[in-house]
């Protein structure tokens, strides 16, 4: 019976890993870590789940939960840990994305540290890897990662995580899951864990196909990943992959008229530099995480209509 | 503190998992019943005294209509370009491209970006160049496997790729059951803006492993161009001689016990014979070559249109070198460049013997 510790248990992604391991026989309890009040969510789920406010990214907070009588009596030995699945849009957290790589160092060195926890699931993104040039190419876990210091912050925030992590991946005190999601879409239609997704700063003449997965398939995967004893790099995806304009937020409305709103569309994408996944498809095989980890999406998503009348929905399969 | 009442751990922990009873049961009831609900929908019953139906034999009404994909946007707003296409799309071209759907299922892209509806527009003004400007004759097609995949692996010639582009045509108009043959194109390619997404929305797949690794795995036909950049930029002299080939096709080929079969296409290299490449100002340009044919630059974009010359494309006898070589042959690069070198000279004579019956027929 396993004791989970979840952080960012308020985000969309989070919830849905409660809910999962709530209703997992074999999950005695959960503590979510979260940095507002305790979400009203949450209260269904007393019995089983239980709630920590703390702020992850400063080292006393951390320290004084990792001591406390508290922790103590939780005893927790599984870390499910959701650093960028916080927000809508990451580039407004607070202190900026930098904040959530230290937070996941701070947490991977506590968890190594306390001989308790044994199992480490980290949620990365699809976003780490080196886009090859193209509008549609499958990335399999070996791809390299797209290192470069000129570009997106987001991006080079999500690779120094997914690093501190890789770190683990052969220690002997820690066993360690990476699951690198493609965009998930959350119920309400949002997209999380992915940059911004903005019509309007897609180049010119590129359109580059992406790959989206549920929320709740994201959180099944990650109950897998703690039971399965598998340690490594997965890649989770839906079944479904769009072209980046069917996604992205339709454009703002013009109110110069027909001709200007070209001009304005050819101004506004202008091939913005080191932003390669803007111009080049990248969509994750989730085949190793079906063959070692037995993850089979069961929810597809279906983008009806365009622009303004655009709608997601999540469809569960037949 | 007595076991009965819950132990409160503060306000931000709330209650002590610990101490609670059953709390949790009456809950996880309401929630059984919600799903149970929503998952089983009831079945109306059969009012009481009311006569069982008969089961009938079904009509006869023909074939089944064969499912089509389902775009959101599929008669709504069905564009001009899509109105044109069934205008220039035969009855029997359509029902192929149907067949050709079937195999996406009801998604409107796959992994790769390809649209059937793009793929239906692009068709309907490929088949013009097949018929009436290149005038393609192809031969050999028994050997294109139905369902399974396999590595096309053919000569690269002229300017523009319109040789791949026949062959993708051809394997749709040409192949029993249609196949859309997915050509694995230079990284180059995926770098220009509108030629990214076309090529992508009509099947075309940059050339990385993962990619051939996945579509191998789906039993799609990948055509390959072993020559790669070289076949494109080599001078008119060197036409229909093929150049040294790549590798990672045969590894590709033992990996996924797939077939090689060797594609002779006849015609590309004549379209535009490259006089000069110019590699200076190729580099200065960041162009993989800048070539000098008898029509380009001097007229312009106008000079990169192909000549109209006849095409002939022959599918050869399938290379099977798995079942001939054991599998530690993968690993060792004498073996493997032995084997792309017979595929390669295979290609070579069925090239050969096709320009030499041309010559002989003009004399």
């Amino acid at each position: 019976m396993r004791r989970v510790l979840v952080t960012h248990v308020e985000s969309p992604v989070g919830r849905r890993v409660v809910k999962a391991l709530f209703h997992d026989p074999d999950v005695a309890l959960v503590v979510g870590l979260g940095t507002r009040p305790e979400p009203s969510f949450l209260a269904p789920y007393r019995g089983k789940v239980a709630y920590q406010r703390i702020d992850l990214a400063k080292f006393r907070h951390l320290q004084s939960f990792l001591h406390s009588e508290r922790f103590a009596r939780v005893r927790p030995d599984s870390v499910i840990h959701l650093p960028f699945a916080v927000e809508h849009s990451l580039e407004r957290v607070p202190g900026g994305v930098s904040t959530l790589v230290s937070e996941t160092r701070r947490l991977v060195e506590e968890s190594v540290e306390q001989r308790g926890i044994e199992r480490f699931v980290y949620l990365s993104s699809a976003f780490v890897y080196d886009p090859v040039p193209g509008n549609g190419n499958v990335v399999s876990e070996s791809q390299g990662l797209g290192f470069d210091g000129d570009g997106d912050a987001l991006v080079r925030a999500w690779i120094d995580a997914d690093l501190v992590c890789q770190g683990e991946l052969h220690g002997s005190n820690l066993r360690m899951t990476i699951l690198r999601a493609a965009t998930i879409v959350t119920e309400t239609g949002e997209f999380v864990n992915s940059p911004p997704l903005s019509h309007a700063q897609a180049p010119f003449g590129y359109d580059p196909m992406l790959a989206v997965v549920s929320d709740r398939d994201v959180a099944r995967a990650l109950v897998l990943a703690l039971h399965a004893d598998k340690p490594g790099i997965y890649n989770i995806a839906g079944r479904e992959v769009f072209p980046r304009s069917q996604l992205g937020a339709p454009p703002p409305r013009s109110a110069l008229g027909l001709g200007a709103a070209w001009v304005e569309r050819l101004v506004r994408r202008a091939p913005a530099p080191g932003r390669s996944f803007d111009r080049y498809g990248l969509v994750p095989s989730a085949r190793l995480a079906h063959e070692a980890l037995g993850f089979e999406p069961q929810y597809r998503i279906e983008v009806r209509g365009q622009g303004a009348a655009r709608r997601i929905d999540t469809v569960r399969c037949r | 503190m007595s076991r009965d009442e819950p132990t409160t751990l503060g306000p931000s922990l709330g209650t002590d998992p610990f101490a609670q009873g059953d709390g949790t049961l009456p809950y996880l009831i309401r929630l059984r019943e919600r799903s149970m609900r929503i998952v089983a929908e009831p079945v109306p019953r059969r009012p009481r005294g009311e006569p069982r139906e008969e089961l009938l034999e079904a009509p006869d009404l023909g074939p089944p209509v064969p499912e089509l994909p389902s775009f959101d946007d599929r008669d709504e707003s069905a564009g001009a370009l899509d109105r044109l296409a069934g205008l220039l799309l035969s009855a029997g071209e359509e029902e192929r491209l149907t067949q050709l759907a079937h195999s996406l299922g009801s998604r409107p892209y796959d992994e790769f970006g390809q649209s059937p509806r793009v793929t239906r527009r692009a068709l309907a003004l490929f088949k013009f160049l097949y018929r009436y400007w290149f005038r393609v004759t192809s031969s050999g097609h028994s050997v294109l496997p139905e369902k399974e995949g396999a590595i096309l692996a053919a000569n690269h010639g002229g300017l523009l790729p319109f040789d791949a582009s026949m062959i993708v045509v051809d394997g749709v108009l040409g192949a029993r059951p249609p196949r859309l043959v997915r050509t694995v194109v230079d990284r180059w390619a995926g770098t220009l803006p509108f030629v990214n997404v076309f090529y992508a929305r009509v099947g075309q797949v940059m050339g990385s492993r993962d990619n051939v690794r996945e579509l191998l795995r789906a039993n799609q036909l990948v055509l390959i161009f072993p020559e790669g950049m070289a076949g494109v930029r080599k001078r008119a002299a060197e036409r229909y001689v093929l150049q040294p080939f790549h590798l990672g096709f045969v590894e590709e080929s033992l990996r996924h016990r797939v077939p090689i079969i060797p594609v002779a296409v006849v015609g590309a290299d004549d379209q535009a014979p490259v006089l000069w490449d110019v590699q200076p100002l190729a580099k200065l340009l960041g162009l993989p070559f800048f070539p000098i044919t008898p029509t380009f630059p001097l007229f312009g974009l106008a000079g990169l249109v192909p000549y109209p010359v006849r095409y002939e494309i022959a599918y050869g006898e399938p290379f099977r070198f798995y079942d001939e070589f054991p599998p530690e042959a993968l690993e060792d690069p004498h073996a493997v460049r032995y084997m792309a070198e017979r595929v390669r000279r295979r290609i070579q004579e069925m090239v050969d013997q096709r320009v030499l019956a041309r010559r002989s027929k003009r004399s």
